[in-house]
């Protein structure tokens, strides 16, 4: 019955249920993936996606024990008949996070270690070591300390060491997530080149968009454990729900047309011009002899501001928003608060005005009880009990927890980790919020609505945050600041500021399909707005083209 | 914040050595040393260890930190079971000898009477403990400076650990400065909350409970990130096989040398400790 010994990857009705959950995460998979061929998986967070990956490269269920029925044959051979040794060289895989996939402390060490495990002779391993490095043009890399590359030198270390096991079927989970645009543009052109050279791509994205750039041969849409779209990408745009996924401004606008949405409003106070916090000639150096980070920094915060700050890997954002809150202090200029000097305050004063939001939740989530955690804060700045007790029930209903105060956070799934870590500044009655790459880790359902529900929380002055995404600029910012080798490359409205496309690529960042369409209707929208909003403004003479 | 190893290359005479005929070497002088109390011998492996140092061509700035440390920590040990108690040294040294310095006092209300003699001995003795300590310190203290972290895996290989414990060594270096970062990232984000570290109130569980805003986070993220890490290197097939280790380590004759050495010192100093019963303390008459 072999027929499909010439076949890549053959899923026939795969289920599978992780032993300690009653339901299985997915069923019903079938799916094939023939040579060169490029596939795209996209569906929201719990879509069963990574459960699917797992089946095929092997870990379920060899490490995440569950029961699982169908098949999925590697060539013809069943993934549960193969040795881990001989699947890792037919399948190989690209963890979410390259952070976590890169094992070794040096470049050519990282690409070796696949090849040293398989017992492969030295001289060989040498040889497809650096005969991998460069066909991914990384050979400057090669004996680079692993932990000081960039996002997107580390992926494409991360898929060298994948690669040099000379997989046929390459699995790439949300590949995209960490990326800049111009990374994420760079990790596309390569995912095309290998699908070109043969090799089966199966990309595990929500960026939908993104991924149609390099023209998938397939679309797989999954929701709740099953497929419930096969085929090319044009059938896509109209048959998932455009809130899901993010597909192009023109494709949003089209199916828009059908069913138009609610306008959004933020509810912040109105822009009236009072200062919150300005930087004066800011200048910063971590050590007296090292090149400076930040320079001559000049600009304010003000009431009702909502301001993204974009800008490349190493740029100074992050250090920019820690002197907005006193962590760092100018080595030259002055950062006032409210008037007064950081110089002349500690964190722990600036934090009664200024709340910051890391990255990742769990890097400040210890407390047993979400109670507990959003009471951490206030406690620190010495509120009164009663005080505390009204901020943190005001908190939990403004990020709608109420009914989680006894739980543990860190038992929270992501999305409501981040809400609690919002809830956490809330409940200190900061005025201005500050974060650091909010949408990190989410998909385009969950940081869409989470934006949403950010921006709509009483509260808040002015909002601040550091982001990759133009998209998420231009939907919701008023004003924008564009760093560039630790200066102020732009500061204004988005509507100035990410229409000079220059200025765009000489900072990493690319124009979407949703900027472009914003730039188009601008003489008749005055601003930049989402896609589904932008159906008003297109009358019906207006032809929108397809992509 | 910056992280980084403290290994560079320095051309220096020190790591032309295979690095498992240094650990080797090294370890026969560090049991070697700790047979001895007579100052005259460990001021020889103190010349040895310093000459080591002065040939890795490591420098003042690199390493002053961690002098400082080894004679911060020394000086106290040293100073409270030497000069002043004496429980920490063998015995008959304290007991009697020459007093260069004494007194006696008698605290008041309570009667008691304490009374102190600072001897010659006693003095020699610190002499003592200061050159093993510092011989010790100087002779590890050098491997980081001088040592490639991408090797230390497969010198311990080559030293006759198994293949999954030698390439802990590796994965440690992988991820001491991602967790120097994240450590970092976390005392940030409670300090933006109004944490400030530096308050010490209460007793030792107060204490404790003070920091665990830091421990929580920072030992969760690893355990999250393990999961990953263990993926990776399943992926990847790490532990099925012998593997191969690609950076080789190949033995010159002036490995053998150092070997040879290092094992003769070793060899010699028994001979001298058990033999004939050389070298337990010693001061000039």
């Amino acid at each position: 019955m072999q027929t499909d010994h010439n076949l890549p990857l053959l899923v026939k009705d795969l289920s599978f249920r992780y032993q300690r959950r009653p339901a299985p995460s997915i069923s019903g998979i079938s799916m094939e993936v023939k040579p060169g061929e490029l596939v795209l998986i996209a569906g929201v967070s719990g879509c069963g996606k990574t459960t699917l990956m797992r089946c095929i490269n092997g870990l379920a269920p060899r490490v995440y024990q569950g029961d699982i029925s169908g098949e999925v044959r590697i060539f013809g051979k069943s993934v549960q008949d193969m040795s881990m040794t001989e699947l890792s060289q037919r399948v190989g895989t690209l963890l979410q996070d390259p952070e976590r996939q890169i094992v070794s402390s040096h470049v050519f060490n990282e690409v070796a270690f696949g090849l040293e495990n398989l017992a492969v002779p030295r001289q060989r391993i040498i040889y497809r070591v650096n005969e991998t490095l460069e066909y991914l043009n990384i050979e400057h890399l090669c004996e680079r300390q692993t932990f000081h590359l960039s996002g997107g030198e580390k992926q494409k270390v991360a898929l060298a060491g994948v690669l040099v096991m000379q997989p046929k079927v390459l699995l790439l989970d949300e590949p995209l997530a960490s990326l800049d645009p111009a990374s994420a543009a760079e990790a596309l052109a390569i995912f095309r080149k290998l699908a070109d050279d043969g090799i089966s791509v199966i990309i595990v994205e929500h960026r939908v968009e993104d991924v149609l750039a390099i023209k998938p041969d397939k679309v797989l849409f999954m929701d709740a454990g099953q497929v419930i779209y096969q085929g090319d990408a044009g059938g896509l745009y109209d048959s998932v729900d455009i809130s899901k996924v993010k597909l192009p401004a023109r494709a949003v606008l089209r199916r828009a047309q059908k069913a138009s949405t609610q306008p959004f409003k933020a509810a912040l106070p109105p822009a009236d011009g009072q200062e919150l916090v300005r930087f004066e000639q800011v200048e910063f150096r971590y050590q007296p002899d090292s090149p400076p980070v930040l320079k001559e920094i000049d600009f304010s915060i003000c009431k009702g501001d909502v301001i993204a700050i974009l800008g490349p890997n190493g740029a100074g954002k992050t250090t920019l928003v820690k002197h907005a809150l006193g962590l760092l202090k100018p080595t030259r200029g002055t950062v006032l608060i409210e008037g007064k000097p950081t110089h002349s305050l500690t964190v722990a004063e600036a934090a009664s005005t200024v709340g910051y939001v890391f990255q990742s939740p769990t890097q400040m989530l210890f407390a047993p009880t979400v109670q507990a955690e959003l009471e951490f804060g206030p406690k620190n700045l010495k509120h009164s009990t009663e005080q505390i007790e009204k901020d943190v029930g005001w908190a939990l209903e403004s990020v709608h927890m109420n009914g989680e105060r006894k739980t543990p956070p860190l038992a929270l799934s992501f999305g409501q980790q981040k809400r609690v870590s919002i809830a956490a500044i809330l409940a200190m009655r900061s005025r201005i919020l500050m974060m650091d790459e909010p949408t990190a880790g989410q998909d385009y359902w969950n940081y869409i609505s989470f934006m949403d529900s950010i921006l709509q929380m009483p509260g808040f002055d002015a909002i601040l945050f550091i982001t990759h995404d133009v998209d998420l600029a231009l939907i919701y910012a008023n004003r924008v600041l564009l760093l560039k080798d630790g200066t102020v490359a732009a500061y204004g409205s988005p509507e100035n500021v990410l229409a000079d496309e220059n200025l765009l690529h000489s900072t990493r960042l690319r124009p979407t399909s949703l900027l472009r369409l914003n730039l188009e209707l601008l003489p008749r929208t005055g601003r930049f707005m989402r896609a589904e909003a932008l159906v008003d403004y297109v009358s019906s003479n207006h032809q929108v083209t397809e992509v | 914040m910056l992280v980084s190893f403290q290994y560079r290359p320095r051309k220096s005479v020190i790591e032309r050595f295979d690095p498992r005929a240094r650990w080797i070497a090294s370890f026969a002088l560090l049991f070697s040393i700790v047979l001895f109390w007579d100052v005259r011998l460990l001021a020889v492996f103190f010349v040895i260890a310093m000459a080591q140092v002065f040939l890795a061509r490591i420098t003042w700035k690199e390493t002053h930190r961690a002098w400082i440390l080894l004679i911060i920590l020394s000086t106290i040990m040293i100073v409270v079971n030497t000069i002043i108690t004496g429980s920490g040294t063998i015995a008959g040294v304290v007991g009697s000898g020459k007093p260069v310095f004494h007194f006696e006092i008698k605290i008041p209300l309570v009667g008691w009477e304490i009374r102190y003699a600072l001897t010659r001995e006693r003095l020699w003795f610190a002499l003592a403990q200061y050159l093993r300590v510092f011989s010790i310190g100087a002779l590890f203290l050098v491997i980081p400076f001088t040592m490639d972290p991408r090797i230390y895996g497969v010198t311990f290989r080559g030293i006759g650990l198994p293949d999954k414990l030698a390439f802990t060594m590796d994965l440690a270096f992988r991820f001491i400065p991602t967790l120097a970062r994240d450590y970092q990232v976390t005392v940030d984000a409670q300090r933006a909350r109004g944490f400030e570290l530096e308050k010490t109130e209460g007793g030792l569980f107060a204490q404790i409970r003070r920091v665990a805003p830091l421990i929580v986070p920072v030992t969760m993220n690893s355990i999250l990130a393990g999961e990953d890490i263990a993926n990776a290197m399943d992926l990847r097939c790490f532990g099925l096989k012998k593997r191969t280790w690609v950076e080789a380590l190949k033995y010159q004759w002036p490995d053998y040398l150092l070997i040879g050495a290092g094992g003769l010192i070793l060899i010699i100093c028994l001979i001298l400790r058990f033999g004939l019963n050389f070298g337990n303390f010693w001061f000039p008459t």
